[in-house]
């Protein structure tokens, strides 16, 4: 059964119980971005629109360092998802440091989505958020 | 899998190994993992043993960070992993050791249906359930409440749910604590739980949560069995679910904050997921209090989706859930801690229990049983993987003396889930299922496939060891017909 990725630019990673994923970016705005569209693309999948509903959510967090900035910035998207019944697909990064993130999350109603997996968080297990000559690299695995 | 340490285990017996303190400067007690030769090979696989050793440094920590079986890779704790903390000597508590789904758990209801006379039924029934109880990812449910509400369900569970009408006291007996651990403290809880919580009472879930029609298809302890009125071929039911939105929202609440808690008390974890406070602290209070909370939840929607499916059952055979005897044997929590007495050197301590991917097996006589169960002791349901067998045991003395009154879970995953995706062709597991006799219905692509029984270690074989270990008993066993997945 094949479905296609408008832009599949993530890999999925072995783990025993959960899902993994390794998502590159140019710069951590694009990491920011791809990892959240690559969680998404793995909770569901676009059918025909049922819905006109679309909104912008503006998200802000602090962290004492960037992997707690990435986990934390994963699920409270995945937080607001679930409350809002969003599923977010378009992502714009405003500002990115190691302590702070301040972004915009755009996302349509769920019933224009089928809904694949569930993810309950996104975890620090096996976390690897690097900066290489290419650009930035993460590895994280999923709670599903 | 490149990078993983062998760790040396000391065989006690068949079933016991130990991994010794000095494996790992740092371990405050050593690890003991209940296991066999076979399933130990499975266990090496991924760092499940590492994570043990992990455990050991806990703060606190009691005689030994103990694996079950079914042990498995998880964040900070394993799956499978039981460790107890003295509470009144600086002992901690670790959201990670109880899990996003806080109250994951299990419930087994009977019917006096036999095979028989269900047996051309099953299609229609798994329809039914399928179409009436809501299951899917992400789904909402029928039962809508307002936050004053849920309010009353975080603190009452499962009384919650019987007050309304989905239930009766009998209901409530046959509950691990009654259907409700009482402290549970609703303001602890975040605006944000909440909100994920209000949609999704009486949902199932998915993943690995399920409903399933199960039929008994072999009895191993005759006298329990004619205890608890349980026969060959006769019907059974299983709902697997946990706290949904909430627990997981509990679980990351706290885990961010206990973080940052780390330099305040002083606390040294080789793992940031192993975050944890003192018991006997503010943080450690309001953690507790919340997973309360979360656990009463799961609690309150395992008895509304009984509720939803005697309904159903109701609908399809046109007589009353009392008249087709769908009464609930059990249900445990495998995703949770507790604070429980034992006794330790001679002395009683109050302990935290925590149990991740574990069963409660208290044993015959045991404070906390109904009278029913005093004498045989606490029911112990272990759901095994779709298209293979579950069980039902019972817990034993043993289990008291050498697991804080724990058992195994389930089966416990041995293939990863892409590994999984990859591997199974989706059209001949289903014809498989089918030829078997299973009749599966699921509502996201992915979950049959990830779900499938290769996917998983042998629940026998897990059985096997907690029984040969003496941990539980083996009751009977149950083979299922029919299931719903989310």
């Amino acid at each position: 059964m094949a479905h296609f990725y408008l832009m599949k630019n993530y890999e999925l990673i072995e783990h025993t119980a959960d899902i993994g994923i390794r998502v590159k970016g140019s710069d951590l705005k694009e990491l920011f971005r791809n990892a959240a569209a690559a969680m998404f693309d793995i909770i569901a999948e676009k059918k025909e629109p049922e819905v006109k509903k679309q909104a912008e959510i503006k998200i802000e967090q602090k962290a004492d360092n960037l992997e707690e900035l990435f986990v934390n910035w994963l699920n409270e998207l995945l937080s607001l998802s679930a409350t809002e019944e969003l599923i977010f697909s378009d992502f714009q990064i405003n500002k990115v440091d190691k302590n702070t993130l301040q972004a915009l999350a755009i996302g349509e109603d769920i019933k224009n989505y089928k809904v694949n997996t569930e993810i309950k968080a996104a975890t620090y297990h096996q976390l690897k958020l690097e900066e290489a000559k290419t650009g930035w690299q993460v590895e994280v695995i999923f709670d599903v | 899998m490149a990078d993983i340490r062998e760790v040396s285990l000391e065989k006690i017996d068949d079933y016991r190994w130990r991994i010794p303190k000095s494996y790992k400067p740092g371990m405050r007690v050593p690890g003991i993992i209940y296991a066999d030769e076979k399933l130990l090979k499975d266990i090496r696989h991924d760092k499940a043993l590492e994570q043990v050793a992990n455990v050991a440094f806990l703060p606190g920590i009691v005689n030994a960070s103990l694996g079950m079986p079914d042990l498995h890779w998880g964040y900070g704790f394993p799956i499978g992993g039981v460790a107890a903390t003295d509470i009144d000597n600086g002992g901690v508590i670790s959201p990670g050791g109880v899990g996003f789904d806080i109250n994951c758990g299990v419930r087994l209801l009977k019917t006096n249906f036999q095979y028989e006379e269900i047996k051309n039924k099953v299609k229609d029934l798994v329809y039914a359930l399928f179409s009436d109880i809501p299951s899917g990812v992400g789904s909402k449910g029928d039962i809508r409440v307002s936050q004053r509400e849920e309010k009353e369900i975080l603190l009452k569970g499962s009384k919650w749910a019987v007050d309304k009408g989905y239930g009766t006291e009998e209901d409530l007996e046959c509950t691990e604590e009654y259907g409700a651990i009482q402290g549970a403290d609703p303001s602890s809880v975040s605006d944000r739980a909440y909100d994920r919580g209000k949609a999704q009472s009486g949902t199932l879930g998915s993943g690995n949560h399920f409903l399933e029609i199960q039929v008994i298809d072999q009895l191993y302890d005759r006298d329990i069995c004619d205890e608890f009125e349980l026969t060959l071929g006769q019907i059974t039911l299983m709902i697997h679910s946990g706290s949904r939105g909430l627990g997981y929202q509990v679980c990351d609440d706290y885990t961010r904050s206990m973080i940052h808690c780390l330099q305040k008390y002083n606390i040294n974890v080789p793992d940031r997921q192993l975050a944890c406070v003192p018991v006997n602290s503010a943080e450690g209070k309001a953690y507790l209090g919340a997973m309360k909370c979360a656990a009463n939840y799961a609690w309150a929607n395992r008895q509304c989706l009984m509720h939803l499916t005697r309904k159903v059952f109701e609908k399809v055979f046109g007589m009353s859930w009392q008249k087709m005897g769908m009464y609930l044997i059990y249900d445990v929590a495998h995703n949770i801690a507790k604070i429980e007495k034992y006794m330790i050197d001679g002395k009683e301590k109050t302990l935290c229990v925590h149990r991740k991917g574990a069963t409660r097996a208290f044993g015959p006589g045991h404070p906390a049983l109904p009278a029913r169960y005093k004498k045989t002791g606490q029911p112990v349901i272990i759901p095994g993987d779709m298209g293979r067998n579950s069980y039902l045991l019972v817990g034993t003395q043993k289990a008291m003396e050498e697991t804080f009154g724990s058992t195994c879970h389930g089966a416990g995953r041995l293939k990863s889930r892409t590994a999984a995706t990859k591997s199974i062709n989706l059209d001949a597991l289903l014809k498989e299922l089918e030829a078997k006799g299973i009749m599966v219905k699921a509502s996201g692509r992915g979950t049959i496939v990830e779900e499938a029984p290769e996917a998983y270690k042998d629940v026998n074989e897990v059985v096997n060891v907690v029984h040969s270990a003496g941990i539980s008993k083996r009751v009977c066993r149950m083979k299922p017909l029919g299931v719903i997945k989310g």
